[in-house]
């Protein structure tokens, strides 16, 4: 197909000017391109804009942003933060390529097809608000509130969250960073010392740290990093138990390469032999513990002979761990991990790592953990109401109790989908995303589609295209955290031995939101107009929640901006244990629920026949999927080798850069393949990849089908019987080269 | 012989391609609008794309949202994926805002001429059109011919291969047709040379 005359001749022809006239009466009067004053070039020179917090991952750096004629050019480290400093990761440098992904969200849009398959239209801001405003309406109406679910994540996702519960009310809020990831960390702590842990280890002035799992290097958080690293410098030694030789555990003094799910064996048999050899410390358990004699009879059977045996792993080991830890305590750093979700055991791995802190005194002593005393500043948001308990899930009727007594903030995610998808007790019947990923970070996708297919309407507010945004109705484009106020972000310096200083920065946009991308508090106000709770809304703007919260700190954006985004000031020595300090090492209460009041060990199923336990975790240039399509980061790492035992692979006729794809135990195979990371450094019954590759959703250019998506191979669900919280390292899986299905051999 | 003063013409058809790029809305494009495109398209003598067009719209029955959801699909989010962000940046940066974008706001500011708050990104399709009709209304031919070598050809060129490819709807087919055929550098002879 092609004119039948040239430009040159058309524009010669008087059939230009006759073609022409009506032309002009059909464009709208304005342009986007306009007359300006001219200007030198210098003028739009390069600056350096600040108050940038990083929302790569959720550690949350301060950043400075250069900036060239309204471009993002590069990000750095604020030089300024007594934090990260200058220094960012890959993927904080990344988050550039993240802001200018021409595949982000940039319009309010509408399916018009269907959930799962959808046919996208671009909408007016108007219309999704209306849209969304009358249908969750109408779902209350209806239903009452407990008819909506909202699974959120991140710092954007707080402000609707308390919309959500606090307003109109539903209890059926699940955020995967609680119920997938670290809330049973944070209840087990709360059971045991009555507060929850963070990170807090001092690590900088540390003498040994003991990690179970936690594989720092691979999982890179920049000040969490320099701890760890000043630490070993300082000469700190290394106790890592990992079925895999993981960063950690490649630098570690002691490498337990324990069989996966028996860690509190492993901890039990090191608790016992320091209690039976008169090893912990007296004085500490004297004067901050609770239910030591019980404890100590409770963990007694735990010699390390049983232990050894369980955990597939030299007793002389286990005593060499003990000794090591009794020869340096109370400077000792017991890590209480961050994402522990993984067996359905994990509550009491999680007391027994705090209550082997606790007899070792490493409690707000150097090199144990610490809590730094940071500055105070207020949050502005939705008032609380009280809405009972009528409709909570988590709460048993008949019996007057909780379902899952230690359950973190939020109902426990299996109760909100399977009362989604059988109607019963109550119809859910509208779902909110919001930041979350949920087919990605919860297991079980089949579930989850199953719950959308319930819905009468879902919504997502992202600012990328993730698997989930293909069951929404009415898809919003968030800003992202490079273009938006929000997070105040607080702290002390990172090495609690130094000079005591505090900081308080709040996120600020570096570059104004491109297209029509809004801001958490401008959706959540809108919808919550639509939805008759004007009179409720807590701030106009999100400049104004930042002001008001700054404003309890005697700061404003203005002031901030003035002391290039981080204010300073002098901060107070943490160390030193508060009268009051209690570890419970036998926790009546936890008696009274109903489940062991002192750390026990339940085993985990065992690996079946010819398969191998599925393993994954994180990878230092990645973020899970919310860095799958990043095109800097997918370069550095462009998909998740799975680790195979070399002489598993040996047995298997697989050679190191062989293809594979994955069949699980009930027979759910892989949408995609990877390659094969043959390795001495895992145990053979085992196989591990990094989390957060092999997105299923065309829409990411980048990350679609590259790598394979551990969490789709994940669909038998543990759940841990304390906290409600999922265990997701249950699975096991054989692997498909050449489309034959092949026994593992452990 | 002296060629004709066409700029001001000239003008108009950039200002209606940048208008036929616009998100589709019954606003703009109605009846009157389509009668000036068919007009526009028999005067090249493109009536059968025309007719192509009129029986698409008059078979659907709701072709504004056709046309919203082909846009989408095109230019916006798609499925599978985006086919043709409307952004120099794109094919030449593989990134939104990288240096062509960079250089194409430099090149309007160079001209006395800048983007309003609320446009979009520089380097988009509806921008650089609406410039070249500015840079017209001016008369300012070398500018004109230098925007269109040095910052718009080597990325419309193969945007305009990807809609032509895999446009459902023949309304994207034609209008990057049009774009491409005013755009589209001649030899001395007239004869616009093969794409290769
Ligand atoms: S650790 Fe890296 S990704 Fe996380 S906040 Fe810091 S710079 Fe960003």
């Amino acid at each position: 197909m092609a004119f039948n005359l040239t430009r040159r001749k058309f524009l010669q022809t008087a059939s230009l000017a006759a073609a022409s006239v009506p032309l002009s009466k059909v464009v709208s009067a304005s342009t986007g391109v306009t007359k300006t004053p001219l200007d030198a070039k210098g003028t739009f020179g390069d600056k350096t804009v600040v108050g940038g917090i990083c929302e790569m991952c959720f550690w949350r750096c301060q950043l400075v942003g250069k900036v060239r004629d309204g471009r993002l050019m590069k990000l750095e480290g604020n030089p300024k933060s007594i934090d990260n400093g200058t220094a960012i990761c890959a993927r904080g440098n990344a988050g550039v390529k993240l802001l200018y992904d021409v595949d982000r969200l940039k319009y309010p849009m509408k399916n018009v097809g269907k959930r799962g398959a959808p046919k996208w239209k671009r909408i007016s801001w108007k219309e999704a608000l209306d849209e969304c405003g009358s249908k969750l309406k109408s779902t209350v109406d209806k239903h009452g509130a407990q008819g909506i679910c909202v699974f959120p994540h991140g710092a954007s996702a707080k402000y609707p969250m308390h919309y959500f519960e606090r307003t109109v009310g539903t209890h059926n809020v699940s955020e995967a960073s609680f119920f997938q990831c670290r809330g049973i960390r944070d209840t087990a702590y709360v059971a045991s010392i009555g507060k929850a842990p963070g990170e807090k280890i001092d690590m900088p002035n540390t003498k040994v740290l003991f990690f179970i799992g936690d594989h720092l290097g691979e999982n890179v958080h920049v000040s969490h990093i320099k701890q760890y690293v000043q630490g070993l410098q300082n000469g700190a030694k290394l106790i890592v138990a990992d079925p895999r030789f993981s960063a950690s555990a490649a630098k570690a003094d002691i490498w337990v390469q324990i069989k996966p799910g028996t860690d509190t064996a492993y901890m039990l048999a090191i608790m016992n032999y320091l209690v039976k050899n008169n090893k912990y410390d007296k004085a500490f358990v004297e004067d901050h513990t609770e239910g030591f004699e019980e404890f100590a009879a409770a963990i007694s059977e735990w010699s390390l002979e049983k232990a050894a045996k369980e955990c597939d792993i030299p007793a002389e080991q286990i005593k060499e761990v003990a000794e090591m830890l009794a020869a340096n305590a109370p400077h000792v750093g017991v890590h209480p991990g961050r994402h522990v979700s993984w067996h359905g055991n994990d509550f009491q791995r999680q007391r027994a790592l705090a209550c082997l802190a606790g007899i070792l005194g490493a409690y707000y002593v150097k090199g144990g953990w610490v809590p730094a005393k940071g500055p105070k500043v207020g949050g502005v948001s939705w008032a609380k109401e009280d809405h009972g308990h009528k409709y909570d899930l988590n709460y048993d009727h008949h019996e007057d109790e909780k379902v899952y007594p230690f359950n973190p903030p939020g109902t426990p995610t299996e109760l909100i989908r399977d009362c989604a998808i059988s109607g019963k007790p109550y119809p859910i019947k509208s779902c909110v995303v919001w930041g979350q990923n949920p087919m990605q970070t919860i297991p079980g996708q089949q579930k989850m589609k199953d719950l959308f297919n319930a819905m009468d309407f879902v919504m997502c507010v992202d600012v990328m295209p993730t698997d989930v945004t293909m069951w929404a109705d009415i898809l919003l484009p968030e800003s992202s955290y490079l273009e938006r106020f929000d997070y105040i972000k607080k702290g002390t310096q990172w090495d609690l031995s130094k000079e005591h200083q505090q900081y308080i920065s709040a996120r600020m946009p570096l570059v104004p939101a491109m297209f029509e991308r809004k801001d958490q508090i401008y959706i959540t106000n809108e919808i919550a107009k639509r939805m008759g709770h004007e009179s409720k809304i807590p701030v106009k703007t999100i400049e104004e929640m930042v002001d008001k919260s700054l404003a309890t700190a005697n700061l404003s954006i203005e002031k901030l901006k003035a002391e290039d985004g981080i204010h300073i000031q002098p901060g107070k020595d943490p160390y030193g244990i508060p009268e009051d300090f209690t570890v419970m090492l036998f926790n009546e209460d936890i008696e009274d629920a109903g489940y062991p009041g002192a750390p026990t060990y339940k085993p985990v199923p065992d690996v079946p026949k010819g398969y191998a336990r599925l393993l994954y975790g994180r990878a230092p240039v990645h973020t899970f999927n919310r860095s799958q399509n990043n095109v800097w980061l997918h370069n550095a790492m462009p998909d998740n080798p799975v680790w195979l035992n070399d002489e598993v692979a040996a047995k298997l006729g697989i050679i190191d850069g062989d293809t594979v794809g994955f069949v699980n135990s009930e027979g759910v195979e892989s949408a995609t393949t990877t390659t094969v990371k043959v390795t001495p450094g895992i145990r053979k019954d085992c196989v591990y990849m990094y989390h957060g590759y092999g997105s299923a959703n065309p829409l990411m250019t980048i990350g679609v089908g590259a790598g394979v998506d551990d969490q789709a191979l994940i669909t038998k669900l543990a759940i841990d019987p304390e906290t409600g919280c999922s265990g997701m390292r249950n699975n096991f899986v054989k692997l498909i080269k050449d489309g034959k299905v092949l026994e593992i051999q452990a | 012989m002296s060629l004709p003063d066409t700029s001001q013409d000239i003008a108009a058809v950039y200002r209606f391609l940048a208008q036929c790029m616009q998100y589709p809305d019954s606003d703009w494009m109605n009846e009157e609008f389509f009668d000036v495109l068919y007009n526009l398209l028999g005067t090249l003598g493109g009536i059968e794309e025309g007719v192509e067009i009129r029986k698409t719209i008059n078979n659907a029955e709701d072709y504004i949202e056709d046309l919203q959801v082909e846009y989408t699909r095109l230019f916006i989010n798609g499925v599978p994926h985006v086919v043709a962000p409307p952004y120099a940046s794109v094919y030449m940066d593989k990134s939104l805002q990288g240096t062509f974008a960079g250089n194409t706001l430099a090149f309007y500011r160079e001209k006395g001429f800048g983007l309003k708050e609320d446009a979009d990104l520089p380097d988009h399709i509806i921008h650089e059109l609406e410039f070249l009709s500015l840079l017209a209304e001016e008369k300012d031919l070398t500018g004109e011919e230098e925007f269109l070598t040095k910052l718009f050809r080597p990325w419309y060129q193969k945007f305009h291969t990807r809609v032509t490819e895999e446009a459902h709807h023949p309304y994207f087919r034609v209008v990057v047709m049009l774009i491409d055929f005013f755009t589209k550098e001649e030899d001395e002879d007239g004869f616009q040379p093969n794409e290769a």
